[in-house]
């Protein structure tokens, strides 16, 4: 969004005791000086952290394995993690909106699994395509439901369909697997479409473009931060909280489905406890990218870099052969420690400046 | 970083062991400086303070005051100077030990825990004192502490339920029971009613008369020259003068604050009362919310200003908030243009031509991280939206780019962040987010809140340009000469009813006072009703 890094306003005290008020000097700083105060702030910020992160990253998998830049790896390291970073482009709305959404993982593996469901029981598969859809977006109305009219904590209601989905999906599937998809479905989701790209790959990049013009260029994308920012502030403007929230709920419904449909593609059978546990990946991937907790701060283009960072990181060890729980572990610690270095520069500051609480 | 200088104080090195003839200041600041970034807070101030004195501390927003007042309570480190305490040179690193020094605050915002009673407010930083609280000492102990101040309340009762004035009280009790030596009172009328506003000056002088310095710190003229004993006025953080209050005019006094004269303290002219007020816009009959206020009925023109007087706790903020959508009325009718309408939200009073703006900026008001332009947007966002849903920044920026230079919001531009304005500019980013709706009614609570003299003096006009301009204007002020001065009427409210409308030479302060405190009409309560078309 627009946050222009500004320089300090012109107090409101007048400049000298003189007896007529000498006239205000609008800007004064020539644009050269703003540019390179601006280049600054960006580099210091978080965005220029993840940046050299990340930088620091493709240089090391670089040199420790030469197939790490080639085509293949780029297409195929994003197409194994593509359901989760589909998730995260609306996880980033709902978070910076200052709400959450826990049950997405459960609604990828509700809608995968009445996906075999409906395919098993003889539904043609388009109409069990469109049917896992319109469960998503019900889903997600469902929550929306009872977070804007009802009024409860996102937290709270989520946290209640994660469990609901995902008991209803190994109602659906029980503790066996079904492996009943056409070849055209499977197909699709383990084959390039166009190009070297699968589908899924093509649908992200869409939607990740969608993501950038929506949150920084659309009127829609405003009210999602001042709601952020400040509820009330925006409720006292006449911006229709419910509305907005309620769309940005169906849409991760909606979004989380269709994630969970290309994962029954690309796997080509479905489980009861597909996506388990990926709500967390997907949100730490959301906040290492930036994004406050507490809503209205944030952007999407650090919640790209993030991604990047933990696709490539993953990557690498791959490539290096470390196992996957210890990939587990890196990342863990990367985490840690990307949300230690902004509060270590605040504590240091604290004990420059003691008895500074704020 | 902020380690004082080698260098004794001239002339107060002998103070500590010597006790002079004279009273050595209590609290003595000298040459304090503090830097924020790239703005200079303070530059060189000295301050002293005496035993027995009621000092006090003015300046525009932006002047130095609340950097001045965080240095004395610990909250932030000066980079230069030094304090001293009855002589002896402190280091103040925390608000404990501020405290200790003997130095306390309370805020125009008390600092009560709502869920604990009076009695353990007061005594709250005490409580660590012994293992087991000895109940029936400490409200035994609270009770005669509030006597002493002359304040009635209810020690068991939880602090939830009290006024602002009455929580104030209880800072007031917790810092005497801290025995506390300098007390610092930072804007604490600015949400009070006049009647409350006696009570604590009441209270200020008692504590002057026991021997606490008192810092007080107001942006009303008047109560500076009701209230002080010495006059400090801080501009552009830099110490002015001090003076006695005896030998300073109001006019000296503001010249000193703004570095300039200014002609009319409430910028209303003598013609503001002559000019003609157009066709009824408003009307409203009976209005009620259940529990919360009834009984409101008035009339508005176009130019016309409505002036809303009452107590805090007047409910007079919830009639505008009924009349905006936010909390919808639930009784009675509202006209406009003669058509019955329901306003059951803020979008709905909106599309009616009614605008409210808010008495709370930062809470309520603005998203503070963004800038001026995507302010003043927010409530008609709609109108900036290109086809296909994006904002056209340029339309948007040329709009705020208008208002930022018709209001004289002092920023560097309408990109900038509103967060970083002043409160006297953040009020006109507020003034010109609600013009922007093109409203026919406008309701505002406080406007001039918070806001330095200046800045007051340039609302006021504003105020005047619009109701000249033919907006209907409903102004809820608790600065009863403010509303006295801007008003063609004065509707006043006690405790959630209509107490009687006021107009023309009936509105005085008197009369108005009486209204508001209940004081007279107690036996006829529904007097003010018949006279509420005018």
């Amino acid at each position: 969004m627009n946050l222009p890094a500004g320089r300090e306003p012109e107090s409101e005290s007048r400049p000298a005791p003189a007896p007529e008020p000498a006239p205000m000097q609008a800007s004064r700083t020539s644009a050269a000086a703003r540019l390179t105060s601006a280049l600054g702030a960006r580099l210091r910020s978080w965005e220029g952290f993840l940046a050299a992160l990340l930088l620091c990253i493709i240089v090391m998998n670089a040199l420790t394995s030469p197939s790490f830049l080639s085509v293949e790896n780029q297409i195929n390291l994003f197409a194994l993690s593509i359901e989760k970073v589909i998730v995260v482009l609306i996880m980033t709305f709902v978070i910076l909106n200052a709400e959450i959404d826990l049950s997405v993982a459960s609604m990828m593996g509700l809608s995968a699994c009445a996906l075999g469901w409906l395919v098993q029981h003889g539904v043609p598969m388009p109409a069990a395509l469109v049917a896992c859809l319109l469960i998503g977006m019900l889903g997600g109305a469902f929550n929306g439901f009872w977070i804007t009219v009802v009024r409860l904590p996102s937290l709270v209601v989520t946290l209640a369909m994660l469990i609901g989905f995902r008991g209803l999906a190994r109602v659906l599937v029980e503790d066996r697997s079904i492996k009943a998809f056409p070849e055209w479905f499977e197909a699709l989701g383990q084959q390039p479409l166009v190009g070297p790209f699968p589908l899924s790959l093509i649908l992200f990049f869409a939607l990740l473009v969608l993501a950038v013009i929506v949150l920084r260029y659309s009127g829609f994308g405003r009210q999602v931060y001042v709601i952020g920012i400040n509820l009330e502030v925006a409720r006292y403007s006449g911006i229709d909280v419910a509305r907005v929230k309620m769309l940005l709920f169906t849409t991760s419904g909606f979004l989380s489905a269709l994630a969970g449909v290309l994962f029954a593609a690309r796997l080509g059978t479905v489980r009861g406890d597909m996506g388990l546990g990926f709500e967390l990946d997907i949100i730490t991937i959301v906040l290492l990218g930036g994004v406050s907790i507490f809503g209205g701060a944030g952007s999407v283009y650090g919640v790209i870099l993030s991604i990047l960072i933990v696709l490539y990181l993953r990557n690498g060890m791959s490539l290096s052969n470390i196992t996957g729980h210890l990939q587990t572990g890196v990342i863990g610690i990367i985490l840690i420690l990307s949300a230690m270095i902004p509060n270590v520069r605040g504590f240091l500051a604290r004990v420059a400046r003691p008895g500074l609480f704020r | 970083m902020s380690s004082p200088s080698a260098d004794p104080p001239p002339g107060a090195g002998a103070a500590p062991g010597a006790a002079p003839a004279r009273a050595a200041p209590v609290l003595e600041v000298t040459g304090v400086s503090k830097r924020f970034d790239m703005t200079q807070a303070l530059d060189d101030v000295s301050l002293s303070l005496h035993a027995g004195e009621v000092h006090a501390l003015v300046g525009e927003n932006g002047a130095g005051k609340s950097t001045l007042i965080k240095i004395l309570t610990g909250v932030e480190q000066s980079d230069e100077g030094e304090v001293r305490v009855e002589g002896r040179t402190v280091h103040l690193a925390n608000a404990q030990e501020a405290q200790a020094c003997g130095v306390a605050a309370i805020y125009q915002e008390p600092l009560v825990f709502p869920d604990l009673d009076v009695a353990e407010n007061i005594f709250i930083t005490h409580r660590d004192q012994a293992l087991l609280v000895n109940w029936p000492r400490m409200y035994a102990k609270a009770e005669d502490l509030l006597a002493s101040l002359g304040v009635r309340l209810d020690v068991r009762a939880p602090a939830r339920g009290l006024t602002l004035a009455s929580q104030q009280a209880v800072e007031i009790a917790k810092a005497i029971s801290l025995e506390v030596k300098v007390l610092i009172m930072d804007e604490p009328t600015a949400s009070l009613s006049d009647h409350e506003v006696r009570q604590l000056f009441r209270v200020a002088r008692q504590l002057r008369d026991r021997g606490v310095a008192v810092l007080f710190i107001t942006h009303r003229l008047e109560e500076v020259f009701e209230i002080a004993d010495r006059i400090t006025v801080l501009r552009d953080g830099e110490h002015i003068s001090t003076r006695p209050a005896g030998e300073v005019t109001r006019d000296l006094l503001i010249r000193d604050m703004v570095g300039r004269e200014v002609d009319q303290f409430y910028g209303i002219g003598g013609d503001w009362r002559s000019r003609t007020i157009g066709r009824q816009v408003c009307r409203v009959r009976g209005l009620g919310r259940e529990g919360v206020f009834s009984g409101i009925d008035f009339d508005l023109h176009e130019g016309e200003v409505l002036g809303f007087a009452g107590l805090v706790g007047s409910r007079r903020t919830d009639v505008a908030l009924a009349l905006f959508g936010i909390q919808p009325a639930d009784r009675g009718t509202v006209e406009i243009d003669g058509r019955t309408v329901r306003i059951t939200s803020p979008r709905a009073a909106q599309q009616l031509g009614v605008a409210y703006m808010t008495e709370d900026r930062r809470k309520l008001g603005l998203a503070m991280p963004l800038s001026i332009a995507a302010n003043v947007t927010l409530p008609v966002l709609r109108r900036y939206l290109s086809r296909l849903g994006l904002v056209q920044r340029s339309r948007e920026e040329a709009a705020a780019e208008g208002f930022r230079e018709r209001l004289r919001i002092k920023a560097p531009s309408a990109l900038h962040v509103v967060g970083k304005l002043s409160g006297g500019n953040q009020q006109k980013v507020m003034f010109g987010k609600w013009l922007n709706t093109r409203p026919r009614i406008f309701l505002l609570d406080e406007p001039t809140r918070g806001i330095d003299v200046g800045a007051k003096a340039e609302v006021h006009a504003m105020v005047r340009e619009l109701a000249e301009e033919g907006m209907a204007i409903l102004c809820i002020s608790s600065d009863l000469p403010e509303v006295l001065a801007m008003s063609d009427r004065i509707l006043v409210m006690r405790e959630g009813r209509q107490m009687g409308i006021l107009g023309g030479s009936e509105a005085t302060q008197e009369a108005v006072m009486s209204l508001a405190t209940g004081e007279a009409g107690e036996e006829d309560p529904d007097a003010g009703a018949g006279r509420a078309a005018s």
